[in-house]
């Protein structure tokens, strides 16, 4: 567990290089789907305990759509795709070809959406992770979850992280200017402690 | 009044007068324990079921097994008497049902097992709860009134 707080500096910016190349083959992809503009921001890695696990929203009970996907393969470990329920809203709007403010609701044809983006979005990115790294990355189907965002996220490390007292986030911002309004969501690469280290291996920093 | 919020792994006690709150809960598990003739209150929210679990050894408030007599030990220090508290609980949810493995009991399911065990160890009895499913809660303990508030976006409020 050690090795997860001591990251040195240029494994850090590995880490950020290899996350970026990952979200950029993301945000390529959302912005097909949904022809619209898709801006990145620079990866921030944080290692945390699990207590203590940031939030990326405003509000601990901001109601948030979340997608996690588990990674199988030579890496393992989660994907979590976040969106404030109102830019999930939205998200579905744009992936459904319809106006906007034409749905106020997420009901099953919208929340197939949003897995679907899930779905291509870490379909996407761990491509081109295992291109990258000569890995072999396989995604499960996607689950959805739609709650407070603090339960969501401690949650989800608590249920499927290894370890119950560090807790890595490889997170990523993405920003989508849609109607003159910036809609945010947030890609979460949460990579077993035994992965991170693979990860660092593969790219000959360990 | 005032509003005391607990973050995870964290806890307050407190007399007539607050209310004490820890949001968005999960799998995590909120505990209150009320005295309510002395109207002292205490709340941990719970992160694991017990040391076993973590490495960290230090902080008694994230583990259902030591949050139980930290919080007893709390409230006695401002006039709480083992004898008269009464526990209430909420939390334990799962999420992302689908992803989880089929066989074995979830974290959820382990901390409401292990919370119900410490409080029949400390002998307070649990007197309401709102456990399991799978939708994140949040808790408002009153103690002016022992009543403790369960918020929910998808299963809407209920007082326990």
């Amino acid at each position: 567990m050690s090795d997860m707080t001591t990251l040195k500096p240029n494994q850090l910016d590995a880490l950020r290089e290899v996350a970026n190349i990952g979200a950029g083959h993301a945000a390529t992809a959302l912005s097909q789907m949904t022809g619209n503009t898709i801006m990145i921001t620079v990866p921030k890695i944080n290692v945390t305990r699990l207590e203590d696990v940031p939030a990326q929203l405003d509000s601990e009970d901001e109601p948030i759509a979340a997608v996690l996907m588990h990674m199988m393969g030579d890496l393992t470990g989660r994907t979590l795709l976040i969106f404030p329920q109102p830019t999930a809203v939205r998200m579905a709007e744009l992936m459904l070809r319809r106006p906007i403010g034409s749905s106020r609701d997420l009901g099953v044809i919208e929340q197939s959406a949003i897995k679907e983006a899930g779905n291509i979005l870490a379909g996407a990115y761990m491509n081109a992770l295992s291109e990258f790294m000569g890995l072999m990355l396989l995604p499960s189907p996607p689950s959805l979850h739609i709650d407070m965002s603090a339960a969501i996220l401690t949650t989800t490390h608590l249920q499927f992280g290894s370890d119950k007292d560090q807790v890595v986030s490889v997170e990523t911002e993405f920003m989508l200017k849609d109607a003159g309004e910036h809609l945010r969501g947030f890609f979460l690469l949460l990579p077993d402690a035994a992965s991170l280290q693979a990860i660092l291996r593969a790219v000959r920093l360990a | 009044m005032s509003e005391i919020r607990v973050k995870v792994a964290d806890f307050a006690v407190a007399g007539t007068g607050a209310v004490i709150a820890t949001i968005g809960l999960g799998s995590c598990v909120a505990i209150a324990l009320y005295d309510p003739l002395a109207r002292v209150g205490g709340l941990a929210h719970i992160l694991l079921p017990s040391v076993g679990m973590s490495q960290d050894r230090e902080n008694r408030a994230k583990f259902a097994g030591t949050a139980v007599p930290l919080l007893i030990e709390q409230m006695r220090a401002i006039g709480g008497r083992v004898e008269r508290m009464r526990a209430k609980i909420a939390g334990g949810a799962s999420m992302f049902t689908a992803l989880l493995p089929t066989s074995g009991i979830q974290m959820g399911e382990r901390n409401i097992l292990a919370t119900r065990d410490a409080l029949t160890r400390a002998q307070v009895p649990l007197i309401s709860e709102d456990v399991g499913g799978d939708h994140g809660r949040s808790v408002y303990f009153d103690v002016t009134t022992g009543n403790v508030l369960v918020k929910s976006l998808r299963r809407g409020d209920v007082t326990i």
